[in-house]
Parts: C-alpha cells; sequence; structure tokens
C-alpha cells in the first residue's frame, strides 16, 4: 500500500481539493431538498418531497412500513414482515437477501446449534487482512479524512462490505457494524471483520429478536458513542431514534443507501424530526445508472440463459415499462436478434421507445404471439391470469422489475393449474389442455434470483457510500442543515472517474482557455443539475 | 375539420382536465425556477445554466443593449442568430431547405412602401407579395400532413377555444411550420399578430397566405437590420388592439417591447420563450427583478430537448456526412468528441453502421457512459494519426488545434456537430503554406504542403444546420410544446403563475408525446384503477417525479 505514495500523494491532495471544492456544489443541491428555511417554498416542502417520490414505483410498498405503525415493537416480532419489506428496496446490494443468491454464506449456520448471542468469542491477536482495499483507500493512504468518525453501520456483511468497512477503517474511523438483513450475512466475512478488530454483530439467519438485539448491541457500548450513522433500509437509525435520542446530538449525519430508508427519511424531515442531516446516495446518477440501466442490460440475458436455455435469435419479446430497466433489457435483447415490443403508461418514454425503434403496443394486443414476457413497470398485475391463459404454449413470463407483484402469480395457484418444477427458479404450469408456460422464479426478481450481480457496480456503491461519510464529516458547520441531500454532483462525478481505470479510459482535460469559454472549473462539475444523461 | 365532434367533445374534456390538473405540477416546478426570494439559490442556479455549452459566448455578446446602435450592425444580428440551439434556426442558414422559392431580388421596391390589400380587403399587414398567398397555402397544406399532433390538438380543442380572447403577439421564424401554428392558435380563439425573428427566414408565400386569412404578419425575406424592428414595431403597436399574450423567439420582441411599450405589459398574461438566447435573456431579466410577468420556458421540456438533440442529431450525422462526402461507414475510424446528447447521437449512429467509434470527454460520468456502452474513451492526442473521421460535439472551443490537423492522415475528414463555429481552430489552417481547394458546396479540401489532405465540412460550422435537413416531425414538437405552453399561461387562475421563469409542467411535457404517438400508431397502455393506486399516481399523469432523468 505504499508504492505510489508519491503519485498517490498528489492525487490525494487532489482527492480533498475536490472535497472542499464541493462546498458551492452542495449548497447548491440543499436549494433542492426540502428545505425547512426557506419559508417562501413552503408551498413546495409539503408537495415536491412527497408527491414526487410517491410517483416512485419501488416506494408504494414502503407505505406499509412508516414509523409511526411501528410504535408498538409487536410489528418486528414477525417474521415474514421483515424479509418481505427487505425484499421491497430496491438496492441492488440486497441481492445477497435472496437465499439462492451465490453471495449467500458458505458455511451453512446449521451446523451449529447454539445461538451465536450465548457464544463468547475471542478473536485472535494477529491480525490478518485478505481482502483488497477500496479503491478509495489507494486514492489517500497519508491523509486520514476520517479520523475521529465513529461510525455505526447497518448494511449486508458481504465481502464488497467488507472492503468498504476496511476502507473506512484505513481513512481513521472507529466502525461497529450490524447486518441489515437476517439472511444476508456472509459469516466468514463477519467473522474476518471481527478478526480485524471491527465490532461486527451479524450472522446468517437472524430472528427479528436478534436482529434488533444485534443493532442494540452496535449502537449500544459503554464508553463509545457513535457520530455517524451508515444505513441500509433505515432500521438503524428508526432504532437510535427511539432508544437512543441522545445519541443524534453528536452524531454529524446519516448516509442511507436504499429507497426505503431515503423514503423514511424524507418523511422524517416533512414531519420535522429530523435532527442531523443526512445523504441520500441512493438518487446518485452514478448508482441509478448501474443499477439499474448497466446492471440490468445484462443481467436479463444471465438470467434467462441460466434458467432455461433460451436462443434469443428472432424471439418474439414484449417489455412491459420503458423506463431504465426496460431500456436496459430491450437493448441487450436487440442486439441478440430478438424483435422487441413493449408497453408503457408514459407517452414521453413511450415516444423514446418509438425513437429507439421499438413498437410501442398493449399486452392484449400481443400477447398471443410473443415468446418471452418480461415486466419491468414496478406496478402489479400488469401480466393478468387472463393474458397467461392466453399466452402461447412454451412462454416464457418472468419480472425484471419489482418485489414480486407484476405478475399475478396468485392467480395460478388454481386447482385445474398443474405446476411442475424443472429445475431451480424455474416452474412449468401446465394447463389442462397441456399447454405450458414458464415462469420464472415465482415471478420474483429475476436478476436478484437467478444471475449475479457484478462487483463493480457494488463498489460504485460503496465507494459512493465513503465519499459521502467524507464529505458529511468534513463539511464545516453550517454547510448541512437538518435535511436530507443529495451527493454533490461533484463527488458523483469523483465517484466515476475513480472507476475508469478498469476501461483505461483516458479523460480529456480542459485547457485553461477552454474553461474560461465554457465557465466552467477545469475540475468539476462539468453539469448543471438539471442535466439528464 | 367538423366530422368526428361528438368524440372530439369528449376529448377536448380530458385535455381541459389536464390543463386544471397541471396546476400542482407547475407549482412545484416554480420551485425549480429562478425564484427572486431564495436568494442564495437564484445566484447559483443561473451559474448553473452558465454550464450549459451553448449559453457562453451568448451572455458575454447580447446583452439588453441600452444603446440602440448596436442593432443597426447587421453582422451582429446575423452573428447572434446563429447562436441559439433552437433547431427550427436551421432556416437561417442560407442553404436551408426551407427557404423561399421566390427569389426577393424580383423586386425591388422594400415592402414597406408598398400598400397591398387581401382578398377580404384588409391591408393591416405588410409581406413581399399578397398574391403569392395561393402558392403559400399549398405549402401550408404539405407541413400540416407532417404535424398531425398539432392538428390533432387544433381539432381536440376547436370546440372549447380556450384562446378565446388572447390576443397573441408573435415573433418566430415565419415558415410553412409556423403558419400551421399560427392558424392552429386561430383556430383555438386567439387573435394574432406576427413579425419574423430572422431577417432571411422568411417564406415569402407562407406570409402572404397568412396574410390573405386575416392574420396581421409584417415580414419578408431579407430584410434589413431597420425594417426588422420597424416590422416588430407595426406588430405591436397598432390603434385599438393591444396584445396580452407573446410568443417570442430569440428574446427580440420582448425586448422591443420592455424598451417601449413597458406599460402593455399591464395586460399580458405571460411569455412564451423557445430559444436558449431568449430564455437566458429572461432568466437575467428575472435575476434583476425585472421580469414583470410570468414567462414559460419551452425549450428545456424533455420532448424538445430529446428531439432536438438525442434524435436529431442521430440522424443528420449520417445524413450530414453522406451528402457532403459519399463516405462509407463500415469499418472507418471514428473519434467523437464529447458524449453529451449530441454525441450520445452521433456515436449510436455510426456504432449501428459498423464504424469502430471512440470518444473523447471531459465528464468522468459521461465517459463512464461512453465506456459502459462499449466506446473507448481516448484523449484526442493519442489517436488522431489513425482516425478517419473526427465529429466535435463539445460545445467547447478549439478542441480540434493547427496540432492536430497537422497530424491526421490523408483523407481524414473533419466536421462539427456542437456549437457554432468554435469547435474547429479553423482560422489556423487560413495560413499561405495550406492550400484550400472548395470541391463542392460545403465541402473543402486543405492541402498541406507534402500533399495531405483534409476534408473540411461546412467550414467548422455546423453540419447539422448546414448540411441536412430539419424533420418537420421535430418542427411540431416545438410547435405543440408552444401552443400548449400559451393555453396554460391564458387559461392559468391568478395566482397560479407568479412573475418568474417557469419550466412547461410536467403534465404538459407528457401531453405533448402522446399527441405525435399516434403517428408511430403507438398504443399507450392504461393504469387500471387498482394499479394507479397501487403507484399513487393519477391515472393521466404525471407518470415520473420532476427529478426522472429519462
Amino acid at each position: 500500500m505504499t508504492e505510489s505514495v508519491g503519485d498517490s500523494k498528489a492525487e490525494v491532495k487532489q482527492a480533498t481539493k475536490y472535497v472542499k471544492e464541493t462546498e458551492n456544489v452542495a449548497e447548491k443541491y440543499s436549494a433542492l431538498t426540502v428545505s425547512k428555511n426557506s419559508s417562501d417554498v413552503n408551498m413546495n416542502v409539503g408537495e415536491m418531497p412527497s408527491a414526487a417520490f410517491t410517483a416512485m414505483p419501488t416506494l408504494k410498498s414502503v407505505k406499509k412500513i412508516q414509523f409511526a405503525n411501528t410504535e408498538d415493537k409487536q410489528e418486528f416480532s414477525k417474521y415474514p414482515t421483515k424479509a418481505g419489506r427487505r425484499s421491497l428496496s430496491r438496492s441492488i446490494s440486497q441481492s445477497s437477501t435472496d437465499s439462492y443468491s451465490s453471495a449467500a454464506s458458505y458455511t451453512d449456520s446449521s451446523d451449529d446449534e447454539t445461538s451465536p448471542r450465548d457464544k463468547a468469542q475471542r478473536n485472535r491477536d494477529r491480525r490478518t487482512r485478505h481482502v483488497c482495499p477500496d479503491l478509495l483507500e489507494e486514492e489517500s493512504p497519508g491523509e486520514k479524512p476520517l479520523a475521529g468518525a465513529k461510525i455505526v453501520g447497518c448494511t449486508h456483511i458481504t465481502a464488497q462490505t467488507a472492503v468498504l468497512i476496511e476502507t473506512l477503517v484505513a481513512l481513521g474511523a472507529q466502525c461497529r457494524w450490524t447486518a441489515c438483513n437476517i439472511y444476508s450475512t456472509q459469516n466468514e466475512v463477519a467473522a474476518a471483520l471481527a478478526e480485524t478488530g471491527v465490532p461486527v454483530f451479524a450472522w446468517k439467519g437472524e430472528s427479528e429478536d436478534d436482529f434488533w438485539w444485534c443493532i442494540d448491541r452496535c449502537v449500544n457500548t459503554e464508553g463509545w458513542q457513535a457520530n455517524m450513522i451508515l444505513d441500509d433500509g433505515g432500521d438503524l437509525t428508526h432504532w437510535v431514534y427511539k432508544k437512543y435520542p441522545s445519541v443524534f446530538k453528536k452524531v454529524r449525519g446519516i448516509v442511507e443507501e436504499s429507497v426505503t430508508g431515503v423514503h423514511r427519511l424524507y418523511q422524517l424531515s416533512k414531519a420535522g424530526k429530523l435532527c442531523v442531516p443526512a445523504m441520500n446516495v441512493n438518487d446518485s446518477v452514478t448508482k441509478q445508472k448501474f443499477d439499474n440501466l448497466y446492471c440490468c442490460r445484462e443481467s436479463i440475458l444471465d438470467g434467462l440463459k441460466r434458467t432455461t436455455d433460451i436462443m434469443f435469435g428472432g424471439k418474439q419479446v414484449v417489455v412491459c415499462g420503458y423506463g431504465e430497466v426496460g431500456k436496459g433489457c430491450c437493448t441487450a435483447l436487440k442486439a441478440l436478434g430478438a424483435i422487441v415490443c413493449i408497453t408503457e403508461i408514459d407517452p414521453i418514454c413511450a415516444l423514446q421507445a418509438c425513437m429507439d425503434g421499438f413498437r410501442v403496443v398493449k399486452l392484449s394486443e400481443v400477447i398471443r404471439q410473443m415468446d418471452v414476457v418480461i415486466t419491468c413497470t414496478g406496478n402489479k398485475n400488469v401480466v393478468t391470469r387472463e393474458q397467461l391463459d392466453r399466452m402461447k404454449n412454451g412462454c416464457i413470463v418472468c419480472n425484471m422489475g419489482h418485489s414480486n407483484t407484476e405478475i399475478d402469480v396468485a392467480s395460478l395457484r388454481s386447482p385445474e393449474l398443474t405446476w411442475e418444477r424443472v429445475r431451480s427458479q424455474v416452474d412449468h404450469i401446465i394447463w389442462p389442455d397441456g399447454k405450458r408456460v414458464v415462469l420464472l422464479a415465482e415471478g420474483r426478481l429475476l436478476n436478484l434470483s437467478c444471475s449475479t450481480v457484478p462487483t463493480f457496480v457494488l463498489s460504485i456503491t460503496a465507494t459512493t457510500q465513503a465519499l459521502a461519510l467524507i464529505e458529511l464529516y468534513n463539511a464545516p458547520e453550517g454547510r448541512y442543515k437538518q435535511d436530507v441531500y443529495l451527493l454533490p454532483k461533484k463527488m458523483d462525478e469523483y465517484v466515476a472517474s475513480l472507476h475508469l481505470p478498469n476501461f483505461d479510459a483516458h479523460l480529456t482535460e480542459l485547457s485553461d482557455e477552454q474553461a474560461k469559454y465554457m465557465g466552467l472549473n477545469k475540475n468539476g462539475p462539468f453539469k448543471p443539475n438539471y442535466y439528464r444523461y
């Protein structure tokens, strides 16, 4: 880690410069968030976040889980609620939620029946580090931008997260960590982290009770008080709010990754209850594009190939919804020679589809001819039983969109239909006349159930989180108020620039003269906030 | 036009419902515009604006000049117009296909000195020759065929007359497509007086046809600067008629009214502005606290932006290169400078024809997008010796320098899709050791002493304006957006819009898109009640939050 000190020293300078220069940008962004201070935008306060947010498909069922409902702790003991809730988040790192995910723990937890809560374990003194450091860590070995930061985290505990945690430690932070999902922990990774001295409270297959016990142990420790929170799903934030509100006096900021958690934060902010700055990293450009467009472009082919070994050339495919996910799916399928048409409710997206060369149809018009039906609307019941009845023999139905609501799978569980499991995640549903429809992952998300999530994508998320923590921790008093902020564009650009070397991409630099002509700073930000990319 | 009355009635209802429901959306948007109340935001938003390439030179050259002298300088005027990115500007260019067929040189008398009367005895207009009206009518009818969206808007809202009582004064390019817009506004109940926003772009026969139908048009091709302002003045300053709406393209009309007839603004309900330049001027006014009526920025609507840049350039890059050089694209090494909307369009088109495309970029986010789309991200110097075609679309200046031009290989093609004529350092090629050889209209061979030739297109000016056409479909989108913006501003209840610059409500944007879907025989799916409830959406939109990136 010391090899390129001279070289990276210069880059550190730049990195910290980036951080400093974000001041204006951040303030600019602040105007876009719900601001309690500018009273003249009052009308806006009520409308913007909530109405805008409710328009986002993935948020809908979140309604079930508000802070209000959780006042009675009873709800948490309901096991299915917990599992159900997690799967609603669109966050890609959720993938490990699924028990079929490749990221699941290798060591089966069933070989040891004693609950980890009852065991006293000790780490060895020898500190070993197997995981390669994050990009960011290489960028700033000398400087410790997080020195003094006490970060309490609640995320999926996987090898990728471990890289993030060790990066934070390397940047000077003290960390305590717990899992945001009862299934997703990789036990061996948790062990490795604990071995290096990071207090980790998590194992695969926690109960609801264990889950909250872990969070509590994480936060409530003698002589150590957190001053930063890194959350995924908002459970940790919620717990601290309910149990240890005094902790917030010292907390400098919350970094929240998931759609669900961000929604909860906006609710808090709306209610005037948010008492520290929070950073919404979910809506950064880089993360959004990778989570949806690029990731789905790859996983649709991967998922379908793994499950059905289908050949795409000349197949008739209908993709329901032409948002980021739909655009990704269509591009990939078209490239392999499939004949793709789409359905859409939004005329702007429909017009985009037209211009990209896809026919815009209603599902009922084409359902009889289709070989593959892919849903990515974020809606519910877009493929109904009536439409399933009219499909042709061998038609493949799968969901890339949201939760398990898009295909009306419940309607298929009727006595006249026979279900035949032909492979893991693949069901043949047989009609009385012998027609078969191939249903993948029982209507759950194909990309989470039947394909992998590239580490590259998780790297983008993790880098964004780390930068958000650094920004919040080092921000001068008053830059961030008690509100939810988007990551400054500068940061977003920095995350992207850190990932460019993977592609051997050579960024052009503006000359002084050109920068002046464009009215830009040579180091960015390069685009106005409303730029659509 | 009266045939599907019952059906249209129903659709009108829907249309007007949509207009009403846009209330909230509009208010939401209003917070995104430059608000005079939030000081900090104001200063910064404008700096955000200054990050848009096309704005730069505009800002420096054309501010509201207090001394009228500047307007009499002819080159300034022509120069200014070409800076605007608005696609309808294309007709500015002398090569534009929309130029008037009738040559203005056949009649030396200035239209100002002639008294003309249309068939109804009306003489409140000033055009080149009213006798060309019949020919102009045919032009308009041809344009109507490609502007089905605007026509369907006309049919849907005709019985309702949402613009009844509106007195619109307009200043745009006067072409067959604009004529369709004007006649739509008239059909919706408005009274219109019109003038040209450009001294060259008027189609004389179309102006005549409009005058014949009773629209007061003051414009002809080849006006002088003086004529230009005279026309605007005649348009605004009319006994017993005071405008209450302004439709502007470039901001000249607004400027003139501010200077000469400030009291007219007491009655004005709103300004609709189409061009980048004009929008920039409005934001300046608003920032200075001088904007005294609501203004609608239709330039930045999603539909218009995507069509003006991404889709249009995707087609015109191939068209422009083929027309000028007959190049075959398969296997050619192409470098595209800049991966914004224009660059994305160019790359997609070239890749589809089998070119090997690499890009240069300064913005890491766009560079990462290029990587993920399968384009190599390089610095120009690294590849300059190998490439066959260089296309600039950065909005910057001197991105291709003399030094780089020196190192190019024989026969490579250099052209500009981006902005004005600054991107390629053409001036540096005008040196004695290089020979320029014009081989075709818009095509120059620049010959080095060793015999190497570099093919420069349109002398570094915009290839898509100089060497390819602008589809009527795109103009239809602009015109429909303008019409809806006028309806929205005119019918907005007191207090919905304040003295500020607004973006078009997303609802409207979606409505424009939906009107154009019929062209593609696209069938939009409708949400069921159940689904709409689940998503928390209104069944009729808006369907996306404001920050959605499309």
